[in-house]
C-alpha cells in the first residue's frame, strides 16, 4: 500500500487522517454526551446551542472568555505535546502549574517598587522556572535511574498540591482573608489588558502568537524536534544515530514543566491577581487530552485548546440555560480523549483506502 | 495505652491496604500477561462511584459491590477492545480511560445529586461491616489486626498467596507468564493470547471495581471527586517495586497503607496543635514515602519482556 504512493503524498494523507480522526473524536464525544444531556431532561441541540453559540462564541465578551480558558490549556498542552512526542509521559503538569503559580505569587509579593514590565518579566520567568524545577526531579529520575516518570509525576502532583495548601494556610497566607489564599499582588504586576472591559490580557497573545509558533518551529524544523520524534518512534534507532536519549528526556520534560509553570504564573498575574487553591480546574489534565486531540502538533494543539476552552466556558451558559451541570465539560473532555485514541485506526483505514484508490 | 494505639494503627493499615491489594492482584495478572493498564485508577474511580450510587439507592452495599464489579469489567472490556483487538497504545489508552472516568464521575455525581450546598455530602449508612472470625479474632494483637476485618480483607489477603500459586505453579499461570514474555512463542505453543488477555482484563476489572467500591462504601461512606487520589497509579508503582511478585507488592501496599493510616491518626491526635506540624505534611506523607521508595528500590526495574507491547497475530 505505502509503496504505491510517493512519500509526500502519504505523509499528507497521514496528516489529513489525523485531522479527520480528531474531528471524528469530537463528533462522537458530542454525540455520546448528548445522550447524557437527554437523560438530564434537556434538548441536546438546544444545550449545544447554549454551549457553543451563545456561551462560547456568542459575542466578543464570551469569545474572549473562551480564549481566557484556552490560554492555560494551550500552554500546558504545547509543553506536553513536546514531551509526549518523545514518549515522555509527563502526567504532572497540574502540579507544575501550581508550583509556577505559587512561586509567581511569592516572587510578585516580594518584589517591591520595580517597574511593571521588569516586575512582570521576573515574576513570569520565575513561575516558568519553578514549573521546570518541579519537572526536573521526575526527569532526572527517569533519565538517570530508569524510574518511570508516569508514577513520579502523578505522585508529585499530590505533593505539589499539599505544598501549595501549606503555603496558602501558612507563610504566604493573606492575614485578612478568611480563605487559604495569598495577599493580592500590587496592580503593577497584573497582566495588562489590551481592551477595556474584557479580560483580553497580554498572556493570551503571547501564548498564541509567540509560544505556539516557537513550539511549532522547535518540533517541526529543528534537529531537536527531529530527535524528539526519533526517540518517541524508535529509541534504538535514536541511540544508534548518536542521540543522547537521557538529555532528550530531560529537555522535553523541562520544556513541558516550563510551560505548565508559566501557565500558572499567567493565571496568577492575569486572572486571579493572587495565588489560590482553585487556581486551576484541572488544566494540567485537560492539557493531556488536548495534546493528544491536537495530534501533538502545535497548530492542532492550538485548535484543540480553543475547542476545550469553548467547552469549559460554554458549559456555564449551558448550565444556566439548560440546567446541565457544569461538569459536562469534563465528561466531554473524557469522551473526546477516549474517542481520539480509538479513532486513529478508523480514520487511518478510511484514508489508506483513499490513498490506494487515488494511486491506482 | 500505646499498645492499643499501635493495634488500632495496624488494624487500620490492613483495612486501608485491602483495596490496594485487590487492585494490585488484578493489575499483576494483566501485567504478567503483557498488558500495562494505566486505566486502573479510572476503574477504581468508576467502582467507587457505581458502588456508592447503587448502595445509596438500594440500601445494600452488596448490590453496590456487584454493580462496581460489573462497571469495572465493562470498563476493562473497552480497554481490552482498544488495546488487544485494535492494538492501540496501552499507555495512551489507559491514561485516556482514567481521564474519562474522572470526567464521567464528576459529571454524573452532579447530575444525580445536583449542586450540593449542604456541608454534609450525601453518604451511605449501610456499610460493609466487619465479620470477626470466631476464635482467631480473640488472639491478642493478631486477632483484631487480621481477623476482625471485613470479608473483603480476608479475600484480599487470601488472593495474594493464591495469585502467587496460580502464576508459579499452574498451567494457566504459565500461559499467562508466557503471553507476557513472548506472545509469539506462546501462540505457537497453542496459547490463545488474545482470549487470555481479555480474561485477565475482566478479572482485573472486577477486582479494581471492588477496590474502588471499598473506598466509597467501606472507608469513607461517601463519594468524593477523584477520591482514588492516585491509588491506582500507586498500586502499579508498588508492583514495579515488587518486581511483579504478589508477595513483594503486598509489602509496598502495606507501606502506603501504613503511612496513610498514620497520617490520619497524626491529624486526629492533638500532635498538630502541640508541635505546629502542618497537616498538609501529614497528608503528603504516603505520597512522599512512595516517591522515596521508588527512588531507592525502583531503579532500572525490568518487567515482563512484552509488557505494554501490542500483540498482532500474524496470519
Amino acid at each position: 500500500m505505502g509503496d504505491s504512493v510517493d512519500g509526500g503524498e502519504s505523509l499528507m494523507a497521514l496528516r489529513l487522517s489525523r485531522v479527520l480522526g480528531s474531528l471524528i473524536a469530537i463528533g462522537l464525544a458530542l454525540l455520546t454526551a448528548s445522550l447524557f444531556i437527554g437523560l438530564a431532561g434537556a434538548n441536546p441541540v438546544r444545550a449545544y446551542y447554549y454551549m457553543f453559540v451563545k456561551g462560547a462564541f456568542g459575542n466578543s465578551v464570551t469569545a474572549v472568555e473562551t480564549l481566557v480558558r484556552a490560554t492555560p490549556i494551550l500552554l500546558v498542552s504545547l509543553g506536553l505535546a513536546v514531551a509526549f512526542t518523545a514518549r515522555v509521559w509527563n502526567i504532572g503538569a497540574e502540579g507544575q502549574l501550581y508550583m509556577g503559580g505559587l512561586v509567581a505569587a511569592w516572587v510578585g509579593l516580594s518584589l517591591g517598587g520595580l517597574p511593571s514590565s521588569v516586575g512582570l518579566t521576573v515574576m513570569l520567568l520565575s513561575s516558568a522556572l519553578a514549573g521546570a524545577a518541579w519537572a526536573l526531579i521526575p526527569a532526572v529520575l527517569r533519565a538517570k535511574y530508569e524510574i518511570n516518570e508516569i508514577f513520579t509525576t502523578v505522585i508529585m502532583n499530590y505533593i505539589a498540591l499539599y505544598l501549595v495548601s501549606y503555603f496558602l494556610t501558612g507563610p504566604l497566607r493573606d492575614p485578612v482573608s478568611q480563605f487559604p489564599e495569598s495577599p493580592t499582588l500590587p496592580q503593577s504586576l497584573w497582566m495588562p489588558r489590551l481592551v477595556q472591559g474584557v479580560r483580553l490580557h497580554l498572556g493570551i497573545l503571547v501564548a498564541i502568537l509567540v509560544i505556539t509558533p516557537i513550539v511549532h518551529f522547535l518540533r517541526e524544523k529543528t534537529t531537536f524536534g527531529f530527535r524528539l520524534k526519533l526517540v518517541g518512534a524508535n529509541p534504538e534507532a535514536a541511540r544508534y544515530s548518536g542521540t543522547d536519549i537521557g538529555s532528550i528526556v530531560v529537555l522535553s520534560m523541562l520544556i513541558s514543566g516550563l510551560l505548565a509553570g508559566l501557565a500558572g504564573g499567567i493565571e496568577v498575574s492575569a486572572i486571579q491577581h493572587k495565588m489560590r487553591m482553585e487556581l486551576s480546574p484541572g488544566y494540567g489534565f485537560t492539557g493531556i487530552a488536548v495534546a493528544l486531540l491536537g495530534n501533538l502538533n502545535a497548530v492542532g494543539v492550538l485548535l484543540a485548546s480553543i475547542f476545550m476552552g469553548a467547552v469549559i466556558n460554554g458549559s456555564y451558559t449551558m448550565h444556566r440555560m439548560a440546567h446541565i451541570p457544569v461538569g459536562m465539560a469534563y465528561l466531554i473532555q473524557g469522551l473526546v480523549i477516549v474517542f481520539a485514541v480509538a479513532s486513529e485506526p478508523i480514520s487511518e483505514r478510511i484514508f489508506r483506502k483513499e490513498v490506494v484508490e487515488s494511486a491506482d | 495505652m500505646p499498645i492499643e494505639m499501635a493495634i488500632d494503627l495496624m488494624r487500620a493499615a490492613v483495612r486501608v491496604m485491602t483495596p490496594l491489594l485487590l487492585a494490585g492482584a488484578g493489575e499483576i495478572l494483566v501485567e504478567r500477561c503483557g498488558i500495562l493498564n494505566l486505566g486502573l485508577e479510572g476503574i477504581m474511580l468508576l467502582g467507587a462511584f457505581s458502588g456508592f450510587i447503587v448502595t445509596y439507592y438500594t440500601g445494600s452495599p452488596w448490590i453496590g459491590v456487584l454493580a462496581a464489579i460489573l462497571v469495572g469489567m465493562a470498563a476493562n472490556a473497552i480497554f481490552g477492545f482498544m488495546t488487544v483487538s485494535l492494538a492501540l497504545d496501552q499507555v495512551v489508552t489507559g491514561l485516556a480511560l482514567t481521564l474519562m472516568a474522572s470526567g464521567a464521575t464528576f459529571y454524573l455525581y452532579r447530575a444525580i445529586f445536583g449542586w450540593y450546598t449542604s456541608p454534609v455530602p450525601p453518604h451511605v449508612t449501610t456499610v460493609i461491616r466487619e465479620t470477626p472470625i470466631p476464635l482467631l479474632s480473640s488472639i491478642p494483637v493478631i486477632g483484631p489486626v487480621l481477623f476482625n476485618q471485613t470479608a473483603f480483607t480476608y479475600a484480599a489477603l487470601l488472593s495474594i498467596p493464591l495469585l502467587y500459586f496460580v502464576l508459579a505453579r499452574t498451567r494457566v499461570g504459565l500461559e499467562i507468564t508466557a503471553s507476557g514474555e513472548d506472545p509469539q512463542v506462546a501462540d505457537y505453543l497453542g496459547v490463545d493470547v488474545v482470549r487470555l488477555r481479555y480474561l485477565t482484563l475482566l478479572a482485573e476489572g472486577a477486582l479494581g471495581g471492588v477496590a474502588g467500591a471499598l473506598l466509597s462504601i467501606s472507608q469513607y461512606n461517601m463519594f468524593l471527586d477523584n477520591m482514588t487520589a492516585g491509588r491506582g497509579f500507586i498500586v502499579i508503582a508498588m508492583i514495579i517495586l515488587g518486581r511483579w511478585d504478589p508477595l513483594k507488592m503486598t509489602l509496598g501496599t502495606l507501606l502506603f497503607a501504613f503511612a496513610d493510616s498514620l497520617q490520619l491518626r497524626i491529624q486526629a491526635s492533638g500532635l498538630l496543635t502541640l508541635a505546629w506540624f502542618p497537616y498538609q505534611f501529614a497528608l503528603m506523607l504516603p505520597y512522599l514515602l512512595t516517591l522515596i521508595a521508588l527512588v531507592i528500590v525502583g531503579r532500572g526495574v525490568k518487567g515482563p519482556a512484552s509488557l505494554g507491547k501490542p500483540y498482532k497475530r500474524l496470519r
